[in-house]
């Protein structure tokens, strides 16, 4: 009787995100990640700050496979979900599939927007759960009419992204990931390629996920004051290393000439 | 009475596939019903050839009941040429003759339609187990094929312009000029030999157009075979035939070496039609009975009538009714050839695209090769070639007969493989113009790379690359022509038939000629039709009713 109750306990104990010895080398041999260790406990919410270059965006992607790497291991609930593997190295079927299964845990907001232009808001929310998770056609579109009631467009649901403001694309792209219903979302620069006056309606979006649903996040920012804002932790980068690491006060107080720069602006 | 539109509709797609069927090496049916009733009375040989052993060619066209002969009807008259009166069927005097043949042989008659010098390699291919259409026995080609006893004796004939009949009285006054011929007739030989030399020699793809080219000056003369003069110099007066026959030679049937059976069959229903008087029948009732033909004991029989065919008749008497329709009908085929290779072309060219982009070179190399080579040669080479090596392929490897395949099939294939070399590029552009960013969004998403390609980066691509397609839609429409090489019944082959048979090649080409507009028109106006809708919406509609342009209320600023 005590045996499954005490697994569970042990799984439950286990950080939801856990990054070892993280190190890549781009094809010409530069060092992007030199070593990054990072634990992510459930709701958590990790800011990452740091110049252009220091190699933020590159770890977000690591985390989710859109990037390789050739040393260190990712794990989600203890388990070896992406390690290391030489430059060039060509994925087999099964690895394929184990990062396939992996992005579908964690989600991923571009900074770029990305939404699929050929299809309307709703298609963009609904071809995750239609085609991956394969649910139903009346349930995928339930969840994705969800999703954008979540961020505030379920009435634009019927819009090409060519139609709608560069805010509300970037919200039907949260809605198309919080759709997959993912342990980790990560968020790279979500609000870089907008208006300055469209970044509010964003970050209030991102806001309510932090507060009201206690969505596990990684955000790569460059916006101090909505970092003391939501952060939990924040991860300063410099040069593919985190230099400063601790709570939002401890960092924000931190006389690391980094950040001192940063506050200064 | 109130007609249901779908049977007009129906009736229509009825004789597209009747048509496709003719094309698909079948060949019109020889209904020589004229020919057919005449011999009435004779008893036919087949009770006196015994069956043949199996494995044999006759065995085979004995259990068939059909005996499949290569003809060409571009050759025109009088040898072979569609009906004026219903242009689906073959009529002249080597369509009456083999009909008349098989029914001593006990089979039915089955021309199938063929470039005249691909009759050999139709031959050779095994898709037809005789050839019989003008050609001369040779010794060169007796090399390569077996003749049976000749049918018939030519002789070669000079014509000129009627102004120059004083100027050139024979084809020794014509040394240095330009004459013009059949392509690969005997004729070519004949100049040769008479010291013509190869820029002198003008050869010409069919019967008519040597007249045609010596009456509008390009040539100063032109020597064709005595049945040939006969019929169509006779039929311009511009033109004048110098009386007198000169190098005389004979035609015969030809089939595949080492076939004595079949020849020896053939040999004793001609030898029996020589002798009781059928042949000459059928000789004089086209015109073309001559008494050089009594040396090859070939007995005239009664004197008869000669057929209006006989002679070529002008425009006027032209039925343009059953004309237009088959010109309709070979439209149809021509759309049906275009309908089905181009889809064809477009997925097959993206199989080669995603092959060239993908990370393995044994995927990449083999594509890479295919598009440069294909785009790198004629399309009316490669229709020949293949359609002629096929067989002998087939042959080589040990499968028999099995990729004689028809005609219709191999321009389909044809087709498609030359156009899918291009639409692979056109969709290697197009897949690169979609921003990479796409790919990484749905791969983020879970998709795998697969679902990627097909649910998010082909849909965009194929938006793009829409209007070259369409482009090279309305290209491959006027490229089928190229297909009547091989003996498919398209529009072009159709007019230029039709045409040919009354002289009237440059009136049907424009008729063509504009059946291929109204067709290009057609498929131009519906794919711009399919673009704009593209562009206007990316989905149909989804059923959400009116959208506002407002923001939600939980974002609203």
């Amino acid at each position: 009787m005590s045996q499954p109750t005490r697994a569970g306990v042990e799984a439950r104990s286990e950080p939801l995100l856990q990054v070892e010895g993280l190190r890549k080398r781009w094809p010409d041999g530069r060092l992007v990640l030199d070593g990054i260790d990072l634990t992510v406990e459930r709701g958590d919410v990790v800011v990452i700050l740091g110049p252009n270059g220091s190699g933020k965006s590159t770890l977000l992607r690591c985390l989710n496979g859109l990037e390789d790497y050739q040393e260190g291991c990712v794990r989600l609930h203890g388990v070896e979900v992406g390690r290391g593997r030489p430059a060039r190295h060509v994925p087999s079927r099964g690895e394929q599939a184990a990062l396939v299964a992996l992005r579908q845990r964690v989600g991923m907001v571009f900074q770029q927007l990305h939404l699929f232009p050929h299809v309307d808001a709703l298609h963009n929310v609904m071809l995750g759960p239609l085609h991956v998770l394969r649910k139903p056609r009346v349930e995928a579109r339930e969840t994705a009419l969800a999703a954008l009631r979540r961020v505030g467009l379920e009435e634009q649901a019927g819009r090409l992204p060519g139609e709608l403001s560069g805010g509300q694309q970037q919200r039907v792209a949260i809605a198309r990931a919080l759709a997959m219903s993912p342990e980790v979302l990560l968020f790279d620069e979500p609000t870089s390629a907008l208006d300055p006056l469209l970044v509010r309606e964003v970050f209030k979006v991102i806001r309510a996920l932090v507060y009201e649903d206690a969505i596990t996040m990684l955000l790569v920012t460059h916006d101090l004051d909505f970092a003391r804002d939501v952060a939990d932790r924040v991860l300063v980068m410099e040069g593919g290393r985190v230099v400063v690491a601790g709570t939002v006060d401890q960092v924000f107080q931190s006389s690391h000439p980094l950040v001192q720069r940063f506050l200064e602006r | 009475m109130k007609r249901r539109p779908l049977g007009s509709a129906r009736a229509l797609a009825v004789r597209i596939l009747a048509c496709v069927a003719l094309a698909c090496a079948a060949g019109p049916e020889a209904r020589a019903g004229t020919a057919s009733g005449e011999g009435a009375g004779l008893p036919p040989v087949a009770d006196r050839i015994a069956p043949a052993p199996p494995g044999t060619s006759l065995r085979r066209i004995q259990d068939e009941g059909v005996l499949r002969w290569g003809v060409d009807p571009a050759g025109g008259a009088p040898f072979a040429m569609p009906d004026p009166a219903d242009p689906r069927r073959l009529v002249g005097f080597e369509i009456e003759l083999v009909a008349r043949l098989c029914e001593h042989l006990g089979v039915r008659s089955e021309p199938v339609p063929a470039d005249w010098l691909a009759l050999i390699d139709n031959l050779k291919a095994g898709r037809t187990d005789l050839a019989l259409n003008g050609i001369e026995a040779s010794p060169e080609r007796a090399r390569v094929v077996d003749f049976t006893i000749p049918y018939y004796r030519y002789g070669e004939q000079l014509t000129v312009r009627a102004a120059d009949r004083e100027r050139y009285r024979s084809l020794g006054d014509l040394r240095g000029r330009r004459i013009s011929v059949l392509n690969g007739s005997a004729a070519v030989e004949v100049l040769q030999r008479a010291g013509f030399g190869a820029s002198e020699i003008v050869q010409y793809d069919d019967s008519l157009a040597p007249y045609v080219e010596l009456a509008n000056g390009r040539v100063d003369g032109s020597v064709a075979e005595s049945i040939i003069a006969g019929y169509y110099a006779a039929s311009m007066p511009q033109l004048y035939t110098v009386p007198g026959t000169f190098a005389p030679g004979e035609y015969a049937g030809a089939v595949r070496k080492s076939e004595p059976q079949l020849l020896a069959a053939l040999d004793a229903a001609l030898e029996r039609m020589k002798a009781d008087g059928e042949l000459g029948r059928i000789y004089q009732r086209w015109g073309v009975w001559s008494a050089e033909q009594e040396q090859l004991g070939i007995a005239r029989g009664p004197a008869v009538e000669e057929l209006a065919l006989a002679s070529p008749s002008s425009a006027s008497g032209l039925a343009w009714g059953p004309v237009m329709r088959e010109l309709a009908v070979a439209t149809g085929a021509t759309v049906l050839l275009t309908a089905i290779a181009m889809p064809l072309a477009v997925v097959a060219g993206l199989g080669l695209a995603l092959m060239d982009r993908s990370a393995r070179g044994a995927l990449s190399w083999p594509a890479r090769l295919y598009i440069q080579g294909v785009r790198g040669t004629p399309l009316l080479v490669q229709i020949f070639l293949i359609y002629y090596t096929l067989p002998v392929l087939g042959k080589a490897m040990g499968l028999g007969e099995a990729l004689a395949w028809p005609a219709f099939v191999v321009g389909i294939l044809c087709l498609a493989g030359n156009y899918a070399a291009y639409e692979a590029e056109i969709h290697r552009a197009g897949l690169d113009a979609v921003p990479k960013g796409q790919r990484e969004a749905a791969l983020a998403l879970g998709m795998t790379p697969r679902q990627s390609l097909r649910l998010v980066e082909l849909p965009q691509s194929f938006r793009i690359i829409l209007p070259p397609i369409l482009n090279d839609l309305v290209a491959m429409i006027k490229d089928t022509s190229l297909v009547y090489v091989i003996g498919v019944r398209e529009l072009t082959a159709v007019a230029l038939g039709l045409g040919k048979a009354r002289l009237i090649v440059p009136q049907m080409l424009v008729v063509a000629a504009l059946f291929y507009l109204a067709v290009s028109v057609v498929a131009d106006s519906l794919g711009h039709r399919l673009e704009a809708r593209l562009r206007r919406r990316g989905t149909p509609r989804t059923s959400l009713g009116p959208s506002h342009h407002h923001g939600g209320a939980l974002a609203a600023p």
